[in-house]
């Protein structure tokens, strides 16, 4: 199987589109862990909810108001984003808040959060797939690797929405507090910092990532109640080589991700793919635990 | 007063309908063994739904009579998640919590032989589609396919893309990396070869898999005449060609094992335009009779798609116990089972049997005709029917 530049190009486009959504995923993630401390298992929820609210209201919306297919889109992420928005609120005052920096405890109720969210979505949805239309018809060429137009349209939205969280982690007043409490909690709240609120927001700011992702990959996979599953496992392994509660860390380990995926995937096959993804995990855990971005606790 | 009259018909049906079950001595319950989410969760629910559609049919009749009582029949769905971890929970639920005694479908190979290991200790008779040759034999007296398989189905499909495609020389595969998705794919891989055809890859997936794009460059780049997504569900099918129209492959699409359009064709939209089904069959079409016509329509109605072959075989496995039961005028699961090979029974088809046994050394394969079938504007089409030998045979001497 030899590499020509064409068949490198279309393995570099692969991990584009792969690893947009994976970093954005994984954001959230890492966001929540750095702000509260918290390993949140129901993750994926928030995400598979925003893609089956779309995929269940927008042929609704098509047969009311007739609107062109990327309005009708658009609407239903909105609708969405503030059902994912609602869920995220209520499962942080109703448990979320109770285990901030508690690991075991938020271990426990985040599983068993991942278990009944999906039963419900299981009862509330059905488990038959379910698909988006199509956005935008046509392909696209980079640099002589194929895409469809709508796959670079919502590349497009992941990366900006990367950008825009980033921006405001760096530059916004609450995005330095996020990072102080998320460096030194004491410290922080010595500083004024209103630690409660500001894992309130972490977690929302989190939830929404969950929703965005889910939202952009609706119209490019067939949508069930099991979705997340597979994206949780690849942000978990995302953010312990990218380092844990590290923003550019997820970024970084995301594209590497998608990088092993679409390489692996491809020189030997996508079981084997997944595999050299947990191998890479574990001589992370035992060479470098703090992953690549991360900073070791003493 | 229209409003209130139907009202009143409601309520009324509704309270009688326990006076009504209580016409019957009994209720023998009948077990759907299927994945009911995921990927393949469209083969789970139809199946489900034919199944109760058959127990109504049976009831509306007068039950099952059998040992001169009379029982209705009752159809329970299990999920089994199409893994074997989740099939041994529900395996255990169904047999041992509720006592179910008959299963009139299983669908997965993995979920199945976890049952399986039970409900042949436990003396339940069932019915199943898993596509593993190992599934059926006289190790296993209790378990019967109740529609064709990959080593029915093969042969006939691929002799038809050989004529119609002959210039087509090479194929590649994909399948899920399971049980069902590995016997399927050897035995492609033997038919492919014994018809003279190049493997230029075989490769697999994990099911739960979202993103295809690595696997389908690996596929794209074989440039294979033929592109086989064998015992792939039709969501990650349609997923996939959509994928492989994007890497602009072009060439003779085959999905070996494929039950139907629906699904790939909401996924794939045009991508999966011409692609040949070897287990799809068009219950709405001209060759179907009264009965698979009506089960159609009332599956559009409730389930938004049509039925497929997976589907009906719980039709035809409740016909055949039901059979099984009056010819032995007994309602035991192993002298129904001894009973099935003896006898011609109505399925949805028409007169059938069971049979196979050249090829599974028992006879425990329902014998129901091949239908081969493409996608032509997003619906399936018949394109040939082939009645089994063995089945034309026991026909001409009844």
């Amino acid at each position: 199987m030899a590499l020509s530049v064409g068949l490198f190009a279309q393995l570099l486009v692969n991990t584009l589109q792969i690893g947009a959504v994976y970093v954005l995923f994984a954001l959230g993630l890492t966001l929540v862990f750095g702000v509260m401390k918290v390993i949140n298992f129901a993750h994926g929820q928030f995400f598979t909810l925003a893609a089956l609210v779309i995929a269940a209201t927008m042929p609704e919306f098509t047969a009311r108001f007739g609107m062109p297919a990327w309005l009708d889109y658009f609407v239903c992420f909105g609708l969405a984003f503030i059902i994912v928005g609602i869920l995220g609120a209520v499962l942080y005052f109703v448990g979320f808040e109770r285990y901030l920096r508690d690991l075991v405890g938020s271990f426990i109720l985040s599983v068993g959060l991942l278990l009944f969210l999906e039963g419900i979505y299981l009862w509330l949805f059905g488990g038959a797939p379910r698909v988006v239309p199509k956005l935008l018809e046509g392909q696209v060429s980079l640099a002589g690797g194929a895409m469809e137009s709508q796959r670079l349209v919502i590349c497009a939205i992941a990366l900006a929405a990367t950008a825009a969280l980033y921006q405001l982690v760096a530059k916004t007043r609450m995005g330095k507090a996020l990072r102080a409490v998320a460096e030194d909690r004491e410290a922080a709240m010595l500083q004024g910092i209103r630690y409660r609120r500001i894992s309130f927001y972490g977690f929302m700011i989190g939830s929404g990532l969950a929703a965005i992702s889910g939202g952009l990959i609706a119209p490019l996979t067939a949508i069930t109640p099991a979705l997340g599953n597979d994206y949780l496992a690849k942000a978990f392994i995302i953010i312990i080589i990218g380092g844990l509660g590290s923003i550019p860390g997820a970024i970084l380990g995301g594209f590497l991700i998608a990088a092993v995926e679409s390489f692996a995937g491809y020189f030997l096959d996508l079981s084997y793919a997944t595999i050299a993804m947990f191998v890479l995990v574990m001589v992370f855990l035992l060479v470098r635990p703090q992953g690549i971005l991360g900073v070791a606790e003493r | 007063m229209i409003r209130r009259r139907a009202l009143l018909a409601g309520t009324t049906a509704v309270l009688a309908t326990p006076y009504i079950a209580r016409a019957a001595d009994g209720v023998i319950k009948f077990g759907v063994f299927v994945p009911l989410s995921g990927a393949a969760a469209s083969w789970g629910l139809g199946a489900k739904w034919v199944g109760e559609q058959a127990a109504a049919e049976i009831n509306s009749k007068g039950g099952i009579k059998a040992g001169g009582k009379t029982y209705n029949a009752e159809v329970i769905a299990y999920e089994n998640g199409y893994n074997s971890a989740e099939g041994g929970k529900a395996a255990q639920a169904m047999l041992n919590r509720d006592g179910v005694r008959f299963i009139i479908q299983g669908i997965g190979t993995a979920p199945v032989k976890a049952l399986q290991s039970l409900s042949e200790r436990t003396g339940a008779l069932m019915m199943q589609v898993a596509w593993g040759k190992s599934v059926k034999g006289p190790q296993a007296p209790l378990t019967f396919t109740n529609s064709n398989t990959p080593f029915e189905l093969f042969g006939p499909l691929f002799d038809l893309v050989k004529r119609k495609h002959p210039n087509a020389k090479t194929v590649a595969l994909l399948n899920p990396n399971d049980a069902t998705g590995q016997e399927v794919e050897a035995e492609a891989v033997k038919q492919y070869k014994a018809r003279g055809y190049e493997i230029l890859a075989s490769t697999w997936y994990e099911r739960g898999t979202t993103e295809f794009q690595p696997i389908v460059t690996k596929l794209a780049q074989t440039k294979a005449d033929i592109m086989d997504l064998s015992g792939a569900p039709p969501a990650d099918s349609g997923t996939v060609y959509r994928e492989l129209s994007v890497q602009s492959w072009k060439g003779v699409k085959v999905q070996s094992s494929g039950t139907g359009a629906d699904a790939m064709v909401k996924v794939g939209g045009a991508a999966v335009e011409d692609v040949y089904m070897g287990n799809a069959a068009d219950f709405g079409g001209a060759t179907a009779t009264p009965t698979q016509r009506k089960l159609n329509e009332g599956a559009l109605k409730a389930l938004n798609e049509p039925v497929n072959i997976l589907h009906m075989g719980a039709w035809d496995a409740l016909m055949a116990i039901k059979a099984g039961m009056e010819a032995t005028n007994s309602v035991d699961p192993k002298k129904v089972a001894a009973k099935l090979p003896e006898i011609i029974f109505e399925s949805s088809y028409g007169p059938t049997a069971f049979g196979g046994k050249e090829t599974y050394g028992i006879a425990q394969q329902m014998l129901v005709p091949i239908i081969v079938t493409q996608i032509k504007n997003g619906q399936t089409v018949e394109i040939e029917r082939i009645m089994p030998e063995e089945l034309k045979a026991r026909l001409a001497k009844r």
